[in-house]
């Protein structure tokens, strides 16, 4: 019989199933006769079980969200890469106040980083609101500077009638002086599945949003020189983007939460 | 299970088949993170960790051999970047490796586990998860590496080599002595025999 530390290097292939045949026998042999050897076969595989099933618990949280975000903006195809960014994505932001002006290269942009983005960030859209608001107002940004070239104007009834049939969500919209509807797009962001409603408020651009089975606290961000005002109500989150005070923010969550139904 | 995604894309100088490359390389950031949190301990730290992680994956994509293990070729730049940073605050924690420590490893009483009928039951029946992480965490840093990157992560012995830097019968011999050393401390299969 083989002695002892000659079998002991075959015993960690041997509990994760990597030995060839000839020395597992080897192994298999000695162990029946050898209570030492058995019993460290047998704790290495208690271990790798144990480990194994609680791994979840082991794992520890998952990455924050923010860093999700900061991880997507680092890819080579979504924006020239700035050095690490801590809260704020600040290349994002300078995006906005250079490139952004002339009239289609910062919409390809826009659509780019939004697309790339929506692949990912919904999941992260999940614990952060500051993220989310951040996402949903480039989102804001995109569908109202392509409604501006495509000029589409939907009713209210048609309005209606998509969000029925695309989110099984039977609204009735509101029907305010002061709020004007404008049109409603099927966003990308996260597979699709967020509704965006446009309107204008005293001539300036506000979006509406509302992503199904979503709940999440109520919470005014200030984010790319715009407000987000989140709220959920019957298992729903709304989320209210426009370059507003944050009073008006109020007064127009106020209204639409009064209207909606 | 926690394998790469079904499309593992090329990343080469087509733009599509980059932005797929980048997007699938993106789905692991929750296991890059808690492997860095094991490295480093601190959050903060852990996502530096991450960012720089793909800071340089994205930039070295070209050196991604398509059909091979994506999630380990982060995994191997990830502890990279974690040891050159060790490096450069010069206290390499792998020569933590040491023979004291090899010696300290081979102490438990087996011959106990080998009467015992079922220490897996056991160990499983009796080891609460927070006595598990703190004996985990007691582990010495090349140790625990090995075992978490084998038992939890579920990297091959070739890959965890890789990932440390070390030859393949080195990456065994941790694992086994990092098992050996956590049941060891995992009290529970002791007071029966010994």
């Amino acid at each position: 019989m083989p002695d002892c530390s000659r079998i002991d290097p075959l015993v960690t292939p041997f509990v994760d199933g990597e030995l060839p045949q000839d020395e597992q026998q080897t192994l298999t042999q000695h162990i029946t006769a050898c209570p030492a050897c058995r019993g460290k076969v047998m704790a290495e595989r208690a271990i790798r079980s144990v480990m194994r099933t609680r791994r979840s618990e082991l794992s520890g949280p998952p990455a924050p969200a923010d860093l999700k975000a900061r991880c997507t903006l680092l890819k080579s195809s979504s924006v020239p890469v700035a050095p690490p960014v801590k809260s704020e994505p600040s290349h994002v932001r300078s995006l906005r106040t250079s490139a952004w002006r002339s009239p289609l290269a910062p919409l390809a942009v826009a659509a780019t980083l939004l697309l790339l983005a929506g692949v990912f960030l919904y999941q992260a859209t999940r614990g952060s609101s500051r993220v989310l608001a951040a996402e949903l107002t480039m989102d804001h940004e995109k569908c109202f500077r392509l409604n501006r070239l495509l000029g589409t104007h939907n009713s209210a009834e048609a309005v209606e009638a998509e969000m029925a049939s695309g989110f099984d969500w039977n609204v009735q919209l509101p029907d305010e002086a002061e709020l004007n509807l404008v049109g409603s797009r099927p966003c990308l962001s996260g597979e699709g599945k967020v509704a965006h409603i446009m309107y204008t408020y005293n001539g300036q651009p506000v979006s509406l949003f509302m992503l199904p089975r979503d709940t999440r606290a109520s919470e005014l961000v200030q984010v790319f020189g715009h407000r987000a005002r989140i709220w959920s109500e019957g298992g729903r989150t709304f989320v209210l983007v426009a370059r507003e005070s944050a009073s008006e923010m109020e007064r127009m969550a106020a209204l639409v939460r009064t209207t909606i139904r | 299970m926690r394998m790469g995604p079904a499309r593992i894309a090329s990343p080469g100088a087509d733009s599509d088949a980059r932005a797929a490359f980048e997007a699938d390389a993106l789905e692991f950031v929750d296991s890059l993170y808690r492997t860095a949190l094991r490295l480093t301990r601190v959050p903060s730290d852990a996502e530096d960790l991450v960012q720089d992680t793909y800071l340089k994956a994205f930039r070295a994509a070209d050196t991604f051999r398509p059909g091979t293990n994506l999630r380990a070729w982060l995994f191997t730049i990830l502890h990279n970047t974690a040891r050159n940073r060790a490096r450069d605050r010069s206290r390499d924690n792998v020569t933590v490796d040491s023979e004291v420590v090899d010696q300290a490893a081979d102490t438990p009483q087996f011959a106990a586990a080998g009467r015992v009928d079922d220490p897996e039951t056991l160990l499983l029946r009796n080891t609460m998860t927070p006595e598990l992480k703190a004996a985990v965490d007691e582990l010495p840093e090349a140790f625990r590496q090995a075992v978490w990157l084998r038992d939890v992560e579920e990297f091959s012995y070739a890959e965890i080599a890789e990932m440390l830097n070390v030859p393949l019968g080195t990456v065994m011999s941790r694992i086994s002595r990092g098992r050996r050393m956590l049941f060891g401390r995992l009290q529970h299969l002791r007071p029966v025999n010994a």
